[in-house]
């Protein structure tokens, strides 16, 4: 699990010695920003005419904004005009089952630590593979079609759903929510669609995991998930990327909609590359995700498991609209070296009776730095609703920040709100308590924090609890000592 | 008669609770209900004493021949009826004392007596806590804020014993007491019985039954008084349990 | 921007107004250099705008419905005894200066001798004296209205307990604001050095004769040295039209202790800003708050707790009554510095709504660069509590008297740490005013 740097470096270069990217090899614009690189993005993927008119919107509203300066989040500024906008394999493999796909790419698949034939056989998991901005693989479609399910790549989608993405593409984040969220409106490369009609229960995890390769490539994902009344549906996120020398930026966008009765489960495990023990390298993680619960009764569900990149920004957020609806956001972060992580979530509550949950366990070490940054509204209409959120931190080493901002704003008397935080450290106790019963410090630590983890770990679905507690005491290897 | 209970039907959440009660309580009689977990006996308690949350769907109370469901829960306390709660409600920041004489005089001033000055109230107080053997400092404290279960419950009693209510209802007052606490607060019932007062005992317990002797025990099952009574049904309960009871309702 | 433009405008005509009324130069150099450095800071900071996190929730609308003028008739001189006599607190025996419109009383105020370890003095009065050394060490000025402060403060208490000396008795600071026909405002200054080894106890208070339109501006600094305790406790009784703004900035040596309590109840716009900052180990701080907020009121309390040394301990707990439309904005941050540790630091905020119309804004935050320290908060907000309120109307008390006697119950936990009788009579006094008042 978790291939070292090294590792990583020797898998790139083999693949280029055994000519694996000449068979996939990527077509990218060259770097810059203009309406006329957003046409020609548009013009590659042989987009419809509504697609690059909203683009354009939202770039030339993008053009007015500045990039949010308020995260205790610390980077140079991001040339976009250095950053190319667009890279697609030339020739799209079309692909009918697994075995079609280049046996390469699946070995590196497996090195990254995702067995594709695994998940599949293990868990019946739908995985449709992003590989440097395009879908090159997609599975378990027939199934998933059987249900009703529709699961495909927004540029499918695009022509094959264009009315279903019409209705709700830019329905949950605007493309004038904030600056990245303008930028990925305008540029953004492809990523998921996923349709799960009334009443039905997605008979499968669905799963993709991103992988960001290509050089100076940023990533501009959208995710589009739609729940329709009485429907369930659990999905799975999880990415990983090897070493580069210059900062990558990713601005990803998911959107989550459920309609009355409709629930949502949305998994993150995220461990893309952090940079070097300097800080160098590693990827800017700026990502808007929010969900709707517009139905009454429905439910949205966050959990994310936050190890990598060298500086994240993401606040997955719920707008509790329904009477009766429910939002959760569960998160463990972890920083270490110079990592900065500036997360949270905003739970709005506008419906009678809507419920939400908050519980953020941050786990700084070395010289990482991180802010837990929540708001809690309950708008005048949120009759008896209910907040309750918990935030812990800890501190592994004297050189760590630790940092909680909750914001609550309340306009209902009859509204609920407790907040609570602690910040601990591991205590000599604990260590010297597992060793005297023969458990090596490191392996102390790891089970430790994986207690502190615990709460978070129990919302994942089973095989992605597994590898986030392998991901944690790998991220955390060496930071005690 | 006290207090009357005719066809009482109740409901929480649109989930039928209580269906059908009848209960007559004459003054001077000690009435004893017993009856299965989530029967409904403190839901009984609770919509004697006005609590909200309830929605009485039929049947009526009379206490006293007033429409007692008609009242606001204080002024049922002014008409003299108690509940000594099963879960007494911790209240941080308010002073004890000052909470007795408050409730003692509200009630006064409502029924149209004089109110105690501080003087006479201390007297008082002081007189009914050697009753229930309470300690003294728990007078100073905040109402049931950190007090033990057994503290709470005395509390209650003591309360009891201030107000010398008409009718007093106690849910459990006798779960959590060790064997001396039981004592007193049978000692503290047994004080307030008298030819016009009347208590009504929600018990797990036959032990407390023998301490305080009731002249009545109703089973309580399936939101109905399934069962009633002298003293020996609640000995017949102890031995057989109360499955004949309701499997010979069902039949 | 025309609505900002009016506000900025505004501040640089107070200060210019400010400036003009002062005549001339301060007589003490050091003076002349701190408001120098006030007005070229008013000038540079200008209004804080919502942008700035430390204004987000509190609004400065009132500055643009009252047209504020510097306060013209020098002290209050027609005052006498008999105009303060509700104000004086029931049995207090130590020194006494009372500051009308910001300006020092003589004929109100007994100081007391100077000498048996304590120097009293005041900013008007200190003339060409050298000022206390740690004058204007301490302020942070971090807004413009400290700035304004420091640039047009006429008057204030310069008070020394020397070290090792113990007061027996508190030192009451009562400001006293009388209505002017125009708004003014008015920037009162205090100093408080508690020296090495020392003990005192400051009382700090603000009320007004007749409700009229007044901005008290004041600036607090206080040094407590190593080793030293002081026990400060502040009633905030301003006039409900009144705007008050308390900038208080303490300063904690070695060892020392300070205990701080606080009823903010007047005022139709009120802020504190509280910036502590622990400058020697093993200091300990206790604050408390109990801020009210009825109809068409905003109250405000910032805390800024500086950890900046190891094996310090703070507590902080504030806690508001809303009622009507009333506002309370509440940011306590506390900070633990890199290398501060064994810091044990706990803030807690708990405000109760009484009406739909309220609105509570609260964000405790924790900024934390140690690992060995023990930090936490807590927050609630909410309605009263319907078990407790059905257990007491189960006893016999209406609704009404029972959410009052609730209230006050949760008032408690802040007002039992007045250690002066007098002090703790008055503020629940006038918070049972309060809430029976709200519920007719
Ligand atoms: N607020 C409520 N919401 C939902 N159900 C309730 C509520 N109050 C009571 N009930 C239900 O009503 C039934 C009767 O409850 P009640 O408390 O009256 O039982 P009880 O006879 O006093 O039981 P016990 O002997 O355990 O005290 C239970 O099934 C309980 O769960
Ligand atoms: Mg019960």
């Amino acid at each position: 699990m978790g291939p070292t740097a090294k590792d990583m470096d020797a898998l790139v270069s083999r693949g280029y010695e055994h000519g694996f990217v000449t068979e996939i090899e990527t077509d990218v614009i060259p770097p810059g920003l203009s309406e006329d690189v957003i046409r020609q993005i548009s013009l590659l993927k042989n987009e419809p005419h509504w697609v690059l008119d909203y683009r354009l919107k939202a770039y030339r509203h993008w053009l007015t904004m500045t990039p949010p300066a308020w995260a205790s989040v610390h980077y140079p500024p991001i040339d976009h005009q250095a950053i190319s906008y667009f890279a697609a394999p030339k020739k799209k493999p079309t692909l009918d089952s697994l075995d079609d796909v280049d046996p390469e790419l699946l070995r590196t698949y497996e090195k990254l630590g995702i067995p594709i034939e695994e998940q599949k056989a293990l868990a019946g998991v739908a995985v449709d593979a992003v590989f440097d901005s395009v879908s090159v693989a997609t599975t378990f479609r027939e199934n998933l079609a059987e249900a009703g399910v529709i699961f495909c790549s927004i540029s499918e989608a695009m022509h094959d759903h264009a009315e279903l993405l019409q209705q709700y593409l830019g329905s949950v984040v605007p493309h004038t929510d904030n600056y990245y969220a303008a930028l990925n409106a305008a540029v953004f490369t492809d990523g998921t669609f996923v349709y799960v009609p009334k009443g039905v229960r997605c008979p499968m995890e669905l799963s993709t995991y991103f992988r960001i390769n290509a050089q100076n490539t940023g990533q501009f994902e959208r995710t589009l998930i739609v729940a329709d009344a009485g429907s369930h549906v659990s999905y799975l996120e999880g990415c990983t990327a090897p070493q580069r020398d210059e900062n990558q930026l990713h601005a990803a966008v998911v959107e989550l909609v459920a309609m009355d009765d409709a629930q949502i489960k949305y998994s993150t495990v995220q461990n893309w590359y952090p940079g070097d023990e300097q800080g160098r390298g590693g990827i800017y993680n700026f990502v808007t995700k929010r969900g709707d619960c517009r139905g009454d009764r429905s439910k949205i569900s966050w959990t994310q498991v936050e190890t990598g990149s060298a500086i994240t920004w993401k606040y997955p957020s719920c707008l509790l609209r329904g009477e009766d609806a429910i939002g959760e956001f569960y998160s463990v972060a972890v920083t270490r070296g110079r990592q900065q992580a500036d997360t949270g979530t905003k739970m709005i509550h506008i419906g009678r009776n809507t419920r939400s949950t908050i519980v953020s366990k941050g786990i700084s070490a070395g010289e990482g730095n991180q802010a837990y940054r929540g708001l809690v509204r309950m708008a005048q209409k949120a009759e008896n609703a209910r907040n309750h959120t918990q935030c812990d931190s800890l501190l592994i080493g004297d050189r760590c920040g630790a940092h909680t901002y909750p914001y609550i704003e309340v306009r209902n008397p009859s509204a609920h709100v407790e907040h609570e935080a602690t910040t601990s450290k591991i205590s000599e106790d604990q260590l010297f308590y597992c060793r005297s019963r023969g458990i090596s410090e490191e392996d102390a630590v790891s089970l430790i924090v994986n207690g502190f983890c615990k709460e978070i770990f129990n919302e994942l679905p089973m095989e992605f609890a597994v590898e986030a507690q392998k991901l944690l005491a790998i991220s955390l290897e060496g930071a005690v000592g | 008669m006290l207090l009357s209970i005719r066809n009482l039907k109740a409901e929480v959440d649109g989930k039928a609770i209580l269906k059908g009660v009848d209960l007559e309580v004459r003054p001077g009689e000690v009435h004893a209900i017993m009856g299965p977990n989530g029967s409904g006996k403190s839901t009984l308690a609770h919509v004697l004493a006005g609590r909200d949350g309830y929605d009485v769907t039929d049947g009526e109370v009379l206490f006293e021949d007033q429409d007692l469901l008609a009242l606001a829960p204080e002024e049922r306390a002014a008409l003299g009826l108690f509940l000594a709660f099963q879960y007494p409600v911790e209240l941080p920041g308010v002073n004890n004392t000052h909470f007795l004489k408050e409730a003692l005089n509200a009630q006064r001033r409502a029924r149209g007596e004089s109110e105690l000055d501080s003087v006479a109230f201390l007297k008082l107080v002081r007189e009914k806590m050697q009753l229930v053997s309470m300690k003294p400092e728990l007078l100073k404290r905040q109402v049931n804020a950190g007090f033990s279960g057994g503290e709470k419950k005395r509390n209650e009693i003591l309360q009891m014993a201030v107000f010398e209510p008409k009718l007093a209802v106690l849910d459990e007052t006798d779960s959590g007491l060790d064997i001396d606490a039981l004592r007193t607060v049978s000692d503290g019932v047994n004080a307030l019985r008298s030819p016009d007062r009347a208590v009504i005992m929600v018990t797990h317990y036959q032990r407390l039954l023998d301490y305080i002797e009731p002249d009545f025990v109703h089973v309580l099952a399936g939101g109905r008084i399934v069962r009633s009574g002298d003293k020996s049904l609640a000995k017949e309960l102890e031995q057989r349990g109360y499955a004949w009871l309701s499997d010979g309702e069902a039949a | 921007m025309s609505a900002a433009d009016v506000i900025a405008t505004d501040v640089t005509r107070v200060l210019a107004d400010g400036l003009a009324h002062a005549g001339g130069a301060a007589a003490n150099d050091a003076l002349h250099a701190v408001r120098e450095r006030g007005a070229e800071r008013v000038r540079a900071l200008g209004l804080p705008e919502r942008r700035q996190e430390a204004w987000r929730y509190t609004s400065l609308g009132f500055l643009q419905r009252a047209d504020y003028r510097p306060f013209m008739d020098g002290p209050f001189s027609e005052l006498q005894m008999s105009d303060i006599e509700d104000l004086l607190l029931e049995g207090h025996q130590g020194p006494r200066l009372v500051f009308v419109n910001g300006h020092y009383a003589p004929a109100l105020s007994t100081p007391g001798r100077s000498g048996d370890g304590l120097r009293v003095s005041t900013l008007a009065a200190s003339g060409a004296d050298a000022l206390p050394a740690d004058f204007d060490q301490i302020a942070a000025h971090g807004h413009v209205f400290s700035a304004l402060n420091a640039a047009l403060a006429a008057d204030g208490a310069l008070i020394e307990v020397t070290p090792g000396t113990e007061l027996s008795d508190p030192i009451d600071v009562l400001h006293v604001a009388v209505g002017a026909d125009e708004p003014v405002i008015f920037h009162p200054r205090h100093l408080f050095v508690i020296g090495q080894g020392a003990r005192a106890a400051l009382i700090e208070r603000y009320a007004s004769l007749g409700d009229s339109v007044y901005f008290n501006n004041v600036l607090l600094e206080i040094a407590v040295a190593d080793g030293a305790q002081l026990r400060h406790e502040c009633l905030q009784q301003e006039s409900p039209l009144a705007q008050h703004l308390d900038d208080l900035n303490v300063q904690l040596g070695a060892g020392s202790t300070y205990r701080y309590t606080l009823a903010a109840l007047g005022g139709e716009w009120s802020r504190c800003d509280i910036t502590l900052r622990f400058a020697g180990e093993g200091a300990s701080a206790e604050l408390n708050g109990l801020m009210l907020a009825r109809d068409g009121q905003l109250n405000d309390v910032h805390l800024d707790i500086d950890h900046a040394v190891p094996a310090c301990s703070s507590r902080e707990t504030f806690k508001s009554i809303l009622d009507g439309r009333g506002r309370v904005v509440f940011d306590g941050r506390i900070r633990v510095a890199r290398d501060a540790q064994k810091t044990d630091a706990a803030l807690a905020n708990h405000n109760l709504m009484l009406s739909r119309a309220a609105e509570v804004d609260t964000k405790p935050t924790l900024e934390i660069f140690a690992d060995d320290v023990k930090c936490s908060h807590g927050t609630t907000v909410g309605e009263l509590d319907k078990d407790m309120l059905f257990y007491l109307r189960s006893r016999g008390i209406a609704e009404p008297a029972g959410k009052r006697m609730l209230c006050q119950g949760f008032a408690e936990d802040v007002l039992h740490n007045f250690d002066d009788a007098a002090m703790r009579a008055r503020a629940a006094h006038l918070l049972d005013q309060r809430l029976a008042r709200s519920s007719e």
